[in-house]
């Protein structure tokens, strides 16, 4: 889903960066504010954990391969969709400066993509569907699945703004792909969340309301 | 060895099992943005396999800006085979979970400088 320099005119990616960078600027805030010393290492950890997957890319049929985006995850496990903002942020530039995966000037739309609509998406999605649901698996599983979907959509649209693909087309390719893909997303996102359960209770935020029972 | 460090360690050492496996196991076929480009550009059809010989025509596409990053495609070359990869990713790795202890001590930093100057 990294969305490379040559797809995107660069007035459209420069004002991608202009609202990717509002986003920038508050998942900097919440890193101020909520960060307490036991968390750093899991957001360290799920950073590198995140890097790591997102260079997995696994075969899902159709001639096409997948990978974990991880905005759903950061979000889910830290407790709010700004931690996806802030994880992948990071890590984009890690990957679009050193590795050319996703580029410079697009780096912007890959935040916003990956990480802003990714991480809203799977945090309000988890939430929604806990209140639903009271399932940690199937909501987490299904948020993950949307944060991978709507994100590639996402990227649909932009990109038929640029002229890179027809809208119809892209959306069809995309959201097909990206439906596939986003069973990837799902599985590993609950397994991520079981891992860091088990190790890790206590610095766990999952994105659900405190009121709420997890029902395991 | 404190929870903390043990959390550590262990996430540390997971995540970069799973870049080294993916240096080896990964696919090398398109991913899902790649393949829309490929089916868009007529080189893929939607549910087929993608043709060993499609690529990306570039000089159609709306963008023209350009960047050679140090170490493309998750390699640092073809002559050091496999180890490329696995030093690419390893980097990588560590590089993302720095960066993130940086930044966030760096905050804090600057946050405990203001609070020391507002109480002085």
């Amino acid at each position: 889903m990294h969305i490379p320099d040559s797809f995107l005119p660069i007035g459209q990616a420069l004002a991608y960066w202009a609202v990717a960078l509002v986003f920038i600027a508050l998942s900097l805030r919440w890193a101020r504010d909520e960060m307490h010393e036991e968390k750093i290492p899991l957001v360290a950890v799920l950073a590198a954990g995140i890097f790591a997957l997102q260079s997995f890319n696994l075969p899902v049929g159709m001639g096409t391969t997948g990978h974990l985006a991880g905005g759903a995850l950061a979000a889910i496990v830290l407790g709010s969709p700004f931690a996806a903002v802030f994880i992948l942020t990071l890590v984009l530039i890690v990957q679009g400066v050193l590795f050319g995966d996703g580029g410079i000037t697009t780096m912007g739309v890959n935040i916003l993509n990956m990480g802003v609509i990714g991480g809203f998406v799977g945090f309000y999605g988890f939430r929604g569907l806990m209140a639903a649901t009271r399932n940690l698996e199937v909501s987490a599983f299904a948020a993950a699945w949307l944060a991978c979907l709507v994100p590639a959509l996402a990227g649909a649209v932009e990109l038929s703004f640029a002229g890179t693909f027809p809208l119809r087309a892209g959306l069809v390719a995309m959201g097909l792909y990206h439906a596939i893909i986003g069973i990837v997303e799902g599985f590993v996102t609950v397994v991520a969340i079981r891992l860091i359960m088990t190790a890790r209770p206590d610095i766990l935020q999952l994105g659900a309301a405190p009121d709420q029972q997890v029902v395991t | 060895m404190s929870g903390h460090r043990r959390f550590l360690i262990a996430g540390i050492a997971i995540a970069l099992l799973i870049g080294v496996a993916a240096v080896f196991l990964a696919s090398p076929d398109p991913d899902g943005l790649e393949s829309t480009a490929l089916v868009v550009q007529g080189e893929k059809t939607l549910t087929g396999d993608t043709p060993g010989d499609a690529r990306i025509d570039e000089d159609h596409l709306a963008g023209d800006f350009s960047y050679s990053s140090p170490m493309p495609d998750y390699s640092l070359g073809g002559t050091l085979g496999p180890w490329g990869g696995i030093l690419a990713i390893i980097g990588g790795t560590l590089l993302a979970f720095l960066a993130v202890i940086g930044v966030l001590r760096a905050m804090k930093a600057v946050s405990r400088r203001k609070e020391e100057q507002v109480e002085q």
